[in-house]
């Protein structure tokens, strides 16, 4: 008899139970295609800045618009499970030991994963919905303020903020 | 075809054990069986290396910058100082090859047909490494003299 072990149909791969090893392999292959696929998108959008500026930052509204503003939490979210789940895999490669503990240190990646994107989740949505200011606001005040120039770009101090604002009102 | 048969397919790593995972190739074997283990070595180690270098990019431009904050005129001038082009050559470098290579992964995994699976693979080669000399292009080319006011 010929055996098969192959799983034939996509519920039937699912239904394999194989807990946090099985669904964190699966993860990381689904988040680094995804990935994979922003940074073909990502590298030829950003590469116009060098000979159509001005097309980078019509290309720039596209990802200012609410649902790009989600799409960009998931592409945070799949670069960080990959780069925690990466790094169990290759401690379980190079520290044979850990291969022992290789559910635990799953549910590790996943816990680290989870922590850190609380804080990022709030930093990247509650803008949208005017919980909060938008991340960078104050370093762009202070670049405006000194002539659109970052201010660690420049090694010249800051401008004081001109009176004359506060007299326009 | 009949449904007893089974498809045996060269995935170039070698002869399939019984147990699971491959033998070590010998012979013609060995040579291909070399490029399999460069490119797990090459897994590991620009794996390590994006974790920082990704996750710093993400933090800079989602969480410093901000996506709204976001300008050509803000990366240009970020663009001015080489060594950001460096850092940023070596990101692309490295995410893109290490992204290439567990895309061909998943190819080899799933696309049955060798025919087929010849195709994915040239197309997906054509258009990341297209992708890749286009960025790389991009920041050798780029002319700092531009972008600062000073």
């Amino acid at each position: 008899m010929a055996t098969e072990y192959r799983a034939r149909s996509f519920s039937q791969g699912l239904r394999y139970k194989g807990n946090a090893g099985m669904w964190t392999w699966l993860l990381h292959r689904v988040t680094g295609l995804g990935i994979l696929l922003f940074l073909i998108i990502h590298v030829a959008d950003t590469a116009l800045v060098v000979y159509r500026p001005d097309w980078y930052d019509h290309a720039l509204d596209l990802y200012r618009s609410p649902l790009f503003r989600v799409a960009e939490l998931g592409i945070f979210f799949a670069v960080m499970f990959h780069a925690f789940n990466g790094l169990r895999i290759i401690i379980q490669d190079f520290w044979p030991i850990a291969m022992l503990h290789q559910r635990r240190l799953a549910h590790v990646a996943i816990g680290m994963t989870a922590v850190l994107m609380l804080p990022v989740a709030w930093m990247m949505l509650a803008p949208l919905f005017g919980l909060a200011d938008e991340p960078g606001t104050e370093r762009a005040r202070q670049r405006q303020l000194n002539g659109g120039v970052p201010v660690e770009a420049s090694a010249a101090p800051a401008p004081v903020a001109p009176v004359s604002l506060e007299g326009a009102r | 075809m009949s449904t007893t048969e089974i498809h045996v397919e060269d995935t170039g790593r070698g002869e399939r054990r019984p147990g699971g995972g491959y033998q070590s190739p010998e012979g013609e074997l060995a040579k291909k069986g070399k490029f399999e283990l460069y490119s797990w070595l090459f897994m590991r180690v620009s794996g390590l290396l994006l974790i920082f270098m990704a996750l710093y990019h993400l933090v800079w431009w989602n969480l410093m910058i901000g996506v709204e904050h976001l300008s050509a005129e803000v990366v240009l001038a970020r663009w001015n100082n080489p060594l950001w082009r460096l850092f940023n050559i070596g990101l692309a470098s490295f995410a893109l090859l290490h992204g290439l290579n567990g895309a061909r992964y998943s190819v080899e995994d799933y696309v049955r047909n060798p025919k087929t699976r010849h195709i994915v693979k040239m197309v997906l080669y054509t258009v990341v490494g297209l992708t890749l000399a286009w960025g790389v292009f991009a920041l050798l080319t780029f002319d700092f003299t531009r972008g600062l006011r000073s």
